[in-house]
């Protein structure tokens, strides 16, 4: 009950029930108090035109009486002396003693006993009134009898009074007659009061009317229902009601009195149409007032409405905004900004929910996690645009390619992860990992060139790759590295040998981050050695990792993390660093100035600043630059030709050497190996893996050999081994040798020391027995 | 007093017109008298002496159905005898006043006027003597 009370006052709170409710109760007020006052009025102006009629009844009356008993006086008067004096000449004696009325509206005069007029103050009209009643009457009474006139406008008519007179011994004997003008008794009409309307009369008790006057006009002699004039005795002194005037029609406040001592009664009437006139008008201009208020009122609370209308509308726009601002907010919080797929946070929380529903329906659900292969190189060679535009692109193709139930989302950067939560098997997964491959195969146009990109996925299956959404992620992660040691753009499972990989690479990983800082790398030198004498020739600097537990990493295992991770610049910095400062602390020993060899990555070759870095490590080491060579493979030179000219060119301007690692692997045409300023190629030990074999693997090599030897560059076999690759080579004009049957790498230290041994005159024959005997 | 229409007032003008043109030729010319010791008296003093608006003189009428008395009330006071009748009916009526005594003829008017230093009246001009005094000749 209270509760819907509330409901119902909240409800007239609101603006389209508030302002019409308002309206209704101003107009309500505003009708209901004009109706009012009219209604008062109205009934003020009826009152006071009931007492006026009564209070002007009351002056009638003092009139009226004051008049009939003066006539009734000069009747007593002319009765005393006529029967008195009983003879002519009584009128004329009266008169000369002034004690007649005014000639004016009354006249005077006497009839006999058969009633011929014996004398008069003016003549009466007629010689005998023997057949008028108001005479014959006297025969049998002797009360004052009142005649009227006929029924028609009064005009001069005149209304007899008469008493009758009486001989000595009481007979009858005529009669005295005052008759006075019908129109005197109502020459007191005030039409300021009574209006045009409104009727002043003298009625017979009879019911005849003596006069009556309207206006203007007069009457007489018209008969009325006397009883029904007069009020009820104990109604008397009250205002009269309204009533139809039966003798003209129109109704009227009548007050009547009967005159005491007389057969007459007075009237008074106020015309109800004139005294209510000025009320009426008054009213109309109330209710106009009412009405142009009403419209005031409309026309404001209709503008109220609007106005708060509008108002509530924007409201309802700010708050729709709030919400929807709050919603754009709450969408970025959990949504990749770039693709608009899910992100981290939203892809743990649907994991939690989904491994929890996937434990109560005793479902299996698998994580994918995908990573795309070489994407840094795309982002840094083609510009972040171009980058952003191929993650939308794999997005969207990822997002097709799973079913309505799965989630594809964004963890950062380029890696992808889907969320299979409703599989009966997690093998199944493989499926949809197939598919995933298979759609990212398709090329990918990016600004106006056609890419072909491919993925590496890891895959962990609920419940046996981990319970919890923290393991299943990791899982698939490790699964996914693994996937790219398989040599990418395929799927790995999970799997307990997995993770053991795994770990170690990320141990990797993490600890190379800090072999720098650590001071962990140490730089090898291997001797190259002339041909001919057999004598050192140069040197090439070697990597090595001096790991505090693992021991030394070689550069195969941890090179590949370095280059992935981005950490081979800041290292190979530092190699060329150490070299560079290694090479000057010999000569400045005093050994001869020999040539060093470094290698560098792909990585490292496009590094942006790699030739400011150079120069400035030569600058600050003081190295010639013409005794540093940097080694490159020929698959890295040949990959984008026009872009290696520029840096070889930047490279040879600065006055360092180059050299192609693993010359004959890459397939290049002389016509391009023509075009770069080289100084050295280097054959790649598999070609002369068997030399002395079939004689097909010789002259391939050979023909190498004569190759490089046409462009004028030094040519150096690497990887010899055993002394009859040694033998084959010399025969054939190579320059220089390089590997383990001349020399392994050796610490800085120990190659020193060689190379002091040199200068001292030992010969090479001496020292290979010497360093055969050193291998293991 | 009785308010009389508009166009009842017209009317009576036209009457009023008719009736001077008629007068001219037959009727004499009115003058009012008073006793020789009187002071003298103004025309609308007379007119609102005959009225009944104010008093302190007694005037003194001629017969009502006189010709004399309707012409002195048309020259005097514009009104008409029906009209000077219902002006004296309603004060007769209220009781404020009596009408001017009448007297029957001229003579009579100069004897009451000769005996009253308070008396105003009215006569033709062709019997005024030496025992009133003209104050207002009417045209």
């Amino acid at each position: 009950m209270k509760e819907t009370l509330h409901r119902r006052v909240s409800r007239i709170a609101e603006p389209q029930i508030l302002f019409p409710l308002i309206a209704v109760i101003l107009l309500a007020a505003t009708w209901g108090a004009t109706l009012g006052l009219v209604r008062i009025k109205h009934a003020e102006a009826e009152h006071d035109a009931a007492t006026l009629s009564h209070e002007l009844l009351g002056t009638y009356e003092a009139q009226v009486v004051r008049v009939l008993h003066e006539i009734d006086q000069t009747l007593n008067l002319v009765k005393f002396w006529h029967e008195r004096a009983g003879m002519h000449g009584t009128l004329a004696e009266l008169k000369d003693r002034g004690l007649l009325p005014p000639d004016l509206v009354f006249s005077v005069g006497i009839a006999d006993r058969h009633g011929t007029i014996l004398e008069s103050t003016r003549p009466l009209g007629a010689v005998s009134v023997a057949d008028r009643g108001y005479f014959r009457d006297q025969r049998d009474g002797d009360s004052i009898r009142v005649g009227h006139l006929p029924q028609g406008p009064t005009g001069d008519g005149r209304v007899p009074f008469t008493r009758r007179l009486n001989a000595a011994n009481g007979d009858f004997d005529g009669a005295v007659i005052v008759a006075v003008d019908a129109a005197f008794f109502v020459s007191g009409y005030d039409a300021s009061k009574l209006g045009e309307h409104g009727v002043l009369g003298v009625v017979g008790t009879d019911g005849i009317f003596r006069v009556r006057r309207s206006g203007d006009s007069m009457f007489s002699g018209d008969a009325i229902n006397y009883s029904s004039l007069l009020p009820k005795p104990d109604e008397a002194d009250a205002d009269p009601p309204v009533s139809l005037s039966s003798w003209d029609g129109a109704r009227r406040w009548n007050s009547a009195r009967e005159i005491y001592g007389f057969p007459l009664a007075i009237l008074v009437g106020l015309a109800q149409d004139e005294q209510l006139a000025a009320v009426e008008k008054s009213s109309a201009v109330y209710l106009w007032r009412a009405a142009a208020g009403s419209l005031a009122i409309v026309l404001f609370t209709a503008l109220l409405g609007r106005m708060s209308w509008q108002l509530a509308q924007s409201r309802l726009r700010e708050s729709e905004s709030k919400l929807e601002h709050a919603q754009r907010v709450e969408y970025l919080a959990y949504h990749d900004g770039l693709t608009g797929l899910p992100n981290r946070s939203m892809f743990s929380k649907l994991l939690s929910q989904r491994i929890s529903e996937a434990r109560r329906y005793d479902r299996e659900l698998a994580v994918a996690f995908l990573d795309l292969d070489r994407f840094k190189q795309i982002n840094d060679t083609l510009g972040h645009e171009a980058g952003d535009q191929l993650l939308q692109e794999v997005a969207a193709r990822l997002q097709g390619c799973v079913r309505d139930s799965d989630t594809v989302a964004r963890l950062g950067g380029d890696e992808f992860v889907v969320l299979l939560p409703e599989l009966a098997d997690g093998k199944l997964a493989a499926t949809v990992a197939h598919k995933i491959l298979g759609v990212l195969a398709k090329p990918f146009t990016l600004i106006g060139h056609e890419f072909r990109v491919t993925a590496s996925i890891g895959i962990s299956v609920y419940p046996q790759d981990g319970q919890d959404e923290q393991t299943l992620t990791k899982n698939a992660d490790i699964a996914m590295y693994q996937a790219k040691a398989e040599g990418k753009n395929n799927f790995q499972f999970y799997s307990e040998k997995l993770n053991a990989n795994s770990l170690e690479r990320l141990t990797l990983e993490s600890s190379l981050r800090h072999a720098l800082e650590r001071d962990e790398f140490r730089l090898y030198y291997q001797a190259k050695r002339d041909i001919r004498t057999g004598c050192i020739a140069g040197m090439e600097a070697l990597l090595r990792w001096e790991h505090p537990d693992l021991g030394t990493v070689t550069p195969m295992q941890f090179i590949p993390i370095a280059e992935e991770t981005g950490l081979i610049v800041p290292i190979g910095k530092w190699v060329l660093k150490t070299a560079c400062l290694q090479s000057v602390a010999w000569q400045n020993e005093g050994l001869p100035p020999f040539g060093i060899a470094v290698n560098m990555t792909e990585r490292q070759f496009l590094d942006e600043s790699l030739l400011q870095d150079l120069a400035s490590i030569l600058k600050s080491t003081g190295m010639n630059p013409q005794l540093l060579e940097l080694e490159l493979t020929e698959s890295l030179l040949i990959r984008d030709v026009e872009k290696t000219l520029r840096i070889l060119t930047g490279l040879k301007s600065l006055g360092i050497r180059i050299a192609v690692d693993d010359f004959g692997t890459g397939y290049s045409s002389l016509a391009t190996l023509q075009r770069f300023p080289l100084d050295t190629v280097k054959i790649d030990r598999s070609f002369i893996g068997d030399l002395v074999g079939p004689s097909e693997d010789s002259g391939l090599a050979d023909a190498i050999i004569s190759m490089g030897k046409s462009l004028s560059l030094t040519v150096i076999v690497q990887g010899v081994e055993t002394k009859e690759q040694a033998e084959f080579l010399r025969a054939h004009a190579c320059d220089e040798l390089q590997g383990f049957y001349f020399n392994r790498p050796l610490p800085a230290n120990q190659f020193a020391q060689l190379m002091r041994a040199q200068t001292a005159n030992i010969t090479y024959v001496g020292t290979r027995a010497g360093l055969q005997n050193q291998q293991p | 007093m009785p308010r009389v229409p508009r166009i009842k007032a017209s009317a009576l003008c036209a009457l009023v017109f008719a009736a001077l043109a008629a007068t001219e030729i037959r009727a004499e010319d009115i003058v009012v008298i008073v006793n020789p010791a009187a002071k003298a008296i103004s025309k609308d003093q007379i007119a609102d002496l005959y009225l009944g608006r104010s008093g302190g003189l007694t005037p003194i009428d001629q017969t009502a159905g006189s010709a004399i008395y309707a012409q002195f009330y048309k020259q005097a006071t514009g009104r008409d005898v029906a009209q000077v009748k219902a002006i004296w009916s309603r004060i007769l009526f209220t009781g404020r006043g009596l009408p001017p005594k009448q007297l029957p003829d001229s003579a009579a008017v100069k004897q009451a006027i000769a005996a009253n230093p308070n008396a105003v009246g009215y006569i033709e001009k062709s019997a005024v003597d030496a025992s009133v005094k003209v104050v207002l000749p009417l045209d």
